[in-house]
């Protein structure tokens, strides 16, 4: 399993036991803070669901680079970055928004909402090339084999 | 890959982006509340996120990824995989229209039985298709 599909996984399961505890918490009038119920829902359908399909499909869909590293694997690894900073700016900005009013709480929602549609792009260009059928994936691998020899 | 899982799959994609970019609205007019009337698009914005982006993504990997019928090598009938994928996109298509009131409200019962319809096609494409190769 490349190493990104495990960040993602192991970032996913983080996120999968911190929204149940949310959700936990929301039964208890005495553990609630305001924002809760967004959060817990939010953080269970991005930060788990969403993010274990991202770094599956990474991994499982076909053509991916077998090379490690950030550059090698940009658009992956901007995916995990912008998806993450929007989670935890939300996590962070969003409770604090009800609580005090102020412009740094007001721009930190902007940019993890931003962050989390960024992501989204990110990975559609990640993924969407690699949405072939079988005859389609043969023609480019053979496009890219006469481009290698003519490059010899 | 096959197509009813290609077309599946990048729909799901451009659904995750719409339900994501209305997510954001809304989550920006919190702090902005002169942005609420965005609030209005909240039915939508749960309605591609689920049944656009995570259920249609699910179901379209499990048609690519099941293992195929033994004998035939198939994944069952091509024309029942394509009406799948035609019903359910048309069923979240049309509650969407609903919520954002271009169809009347009880056209969201069209497009939930449609969507009932491609989840009912589904499990007979997929139900023979989860065994087990070991005899």
């Amino acid at each position: 399993m490349p190493r990104i599909a495990r960040v993602f996984i192991k970032t996913g399961l983080i996120y999968f036991l911190v929204s149940l505890l949310l959700g936990l918490a929301a039964e208890f009038n005495w553990l609630q803070f305001p924002g809760i119920v967004p959060l817990f829902w939010h953080l269970l359908m991005v930060g788990w669901i969403t993010q274990i399909i991202f770094g599956v499909s990474v991994w499982m869909f076909p053509g991916r680079t077998r090379e490690e590293g950030f550059k090698a694997q940009i658009w992956g690894w901007l995916t995990y970055i912008f998806l993450n900073l929007g989670l935890i700016l939300r996590l962070i900005a969003e409770p604090a928004t009800y609580l005090v009013t102020g412009l740094l709480w007001n721009v930190l929602i902007v940019i993890s909402a931003v962050s989390q549609v960024v992501a989204a792009v990110t990975y559609i260009i990640e993924l969407w090339p690699r949405i072939q059928s079988k005859e389609q994936r043969r023609r480019q691998r053979k496009k890219k084999r006469q481009k290698a020899k003519s490059e010899k | 890959m096959p197509t009813p899982s290609r077309w599946m799959i990048k729909a799901s994609m451009l659904y995750m982006l719409a339900g994501f970019a209305i997510g954001a609205l809304i989550l920006i007019s919190k702090v902005y509340p002169e942005y609420s009337s965005v609030w209005s698009l909240l039915s939508v914005h749960i309605e591609v996120s689920i049944f656009g982006w995570i259920i249609q993504l699910t179901m379209g990997t499990a048609y690519w990824i099941l293992p195929r019928y033994l004998k035939t090598k198939s994944r069952g009938n091509p024309r029942l995989a394509l009406a799948m994928v035609g019903m359910l996109n048309f069923g979240i298509l049309i509650n969407v229209a609903s919520y954002l009131n271009i169809l009347p409200p009880s056209a969201t019962i069209v497009g939930r039985l449609l969507e009932v319809g491609a989840v009912v096609l589904f499990i007979a494409l997929h139900w023979n298709r989860a065994v087990s190769y070991n005899t």
